[in-house]
């Protein structure tokens, strides 16, 4: 067991690091692609550029409602469906990266004798993880 | 401002990205996360309805801080062992802010917001730097082994430090994390101080932890606006793509511009800004 914690500070924070920095680097090239995938028309959007701006002054529920557009998940149901959702995808992807370092750290931390700290970060991914399935959030 | 109906579309994500790209150089110069400026700006001055621009807001912030984070953790400024307990707190508590966010009426939430903004800039006005010194950590802090050191290259010398008011602490990310999710803001203007002045992180490693918390505290949030569908592609990735380059040019700019100048260029656009949504939001100017 590492009493000091120096352990902890120098390999789980440069493990978190290293994949912070390799997840970061692919969702946002990830991001740029899809985006100019988009706007240059080479994948057709579900909501057409052209008509896009009689849509976004709308609060989100009339949004979907007029666009029929899918939200959450129910966006996988639609394959081919916009680049807008390919778009999304990249989106979900950053905000991937932290549940996936967290991930990543939890068995570092076990081998180093962190009950604690392993524990904090298990519950941490329970959290994101629940974010992620959108149980809480009432959507998807 | 342009008339929403008859300017053609690109017009917009193009402002988007001149406007991300000004917050990013000025968040950095600043010290605060971005989203406080620029969830009121767009929200203001752009036709999108605010739903959308929360949603960007958290994505905003998110990329920004998830770019600086393995820097900040390599060089020790953030501290991981700081950041678990804390984050988790305010997580929890943003996803939360997140869904009442999306259920509230938009004029509530836009006065809501521009009381908010406009309070937050008279704290960053009165506000000052407050290093406290080594202190002893309290029991909770102890069983968490709140403490670290890294290497100040200004000072020459190692800097040890631990922290204190641990429960304090969770009860400010909290809270803190709640008005983020709620206004889809990263809420770096607060987790400084709260590290700072409530738990005597010494600044740096308070600003550099700051970050980290905000990238684990919005992964959740922006999950919410995810699932809500209220996430739109065309307003988030310009937004990323303008604070990503802005954020690089700010920390170039560091190490010459006066601090004095920054925060009183910050002060005046957050008034500006929150005045506008306050406006908005009671009706006055629409």
């Amino acid at each position: 067991m590492d009493v000091s914690g120096q352990a902890h500070d120098s390999q789980v924070q440069a493990l978190y690091a290293r994949w912070l920095d390799i997840g970061t680097r692919v969702s946002f090239a990830a991001s740029l692609v899809a985006f100019l995938l988009y706007v240059s028309g080479a994948i057709p959007a579900y909501i057409p550029l052209e008509t896009l701006p009689r849509y976004w002054g709308l609060p989100v529920g009339e949004f979907l409602r007029q666009t029929g557009a899918p939200s959450g998940w129910e966006w996988l149901r639609h394959p081919g469906g916009g680049a807008e959702y390919l778009n999304l995808g990249c989106m979900a992807l950053i905000s991937l990266v932290t549940l996936v370092c967290y991930a990543r750290v939890v068995p570092a931390l076990l081998a180093l004798g962190e009950r604690l700290q392993a524990a904090l970060a298990i519950l941490q991914v329970l959290v994101l993880a629940a974010a992620v399935s959108g149980v809480f959030a009432g959507g998807g | 401002m342009i008339h929403a109906a008859t300017a053609p579309w690109w017009i917009w994500p193009l402002a988007l990205f001149a406007v991300s790209f000004a917050i990013g150089i000025v968040a950095v110069l600043g010290g605060i996360g971005g989203g406080v400026l620029f969830v009121p700006i767009v929200g203001g001055f752009f036709p999108f309805h605010l739903d959308f621009v929360r949603g960007a807001g958290l994505v905003f912030a998110l990329a920004g801080t998830l770019a600086a984070g393995p820097t900040l953790l390599r060089s020790r400024m953030a501290s991981l062992r700081l950041v678990m307990p804390l984050a988790l707190a305010g997580s929890v508590a943003s996803f939360a802010g997140a869904v009442v966010g999306l259920s509230l009426p938009t004029d509530t939430l836009q006065t809501a917001l521009g009381v908010t903004v406009i309070v937050i800039a008279v704290l960053i006005a009165v506000s000052k730097d407050g290093y406290t010194g080594v202190v002893e950590s309290d029991a909770l802090g102890a069983a968490l082994r709140m403490k670290g050191h890294y290497q100040d290259p200004a000072l020459g010398a190692r800097i040890d430090w631990r922290t204190h008011r641990t429960l304090a602490g969770f009860a400010a990310f909290g809270a803190i994390g709640f008005v983020g999710g709620l206004f889809g803001l990263g809420a770096g203007f607060a987790n400084v101080p709260a590290l700072n002045l409530l738990m005597a992180a010494p600044l740096k490693v308070a600003v550099g932890s700051s970050g980290l918390i905000i990238s684990i505290i919005n992964s959740s949030a922006a999950w919410v606006y995810i699932q809500r569908g209220a996430l739109l592609p065309i307003l988030a990735v310009p937004a990323i793509l303008g604070v990503m380059l802005g954020s690089r040019i700010g920390a170039r700019l560091l190490a010459v511009t006066p601090a004095q100048t920054v925060r009183r260029v910050v002060v005046v656009a957050m008034l500006l800004a929150g005045a506008r949504a306050l406006l908005r939001g009671l009706g006055l100017w629409t």
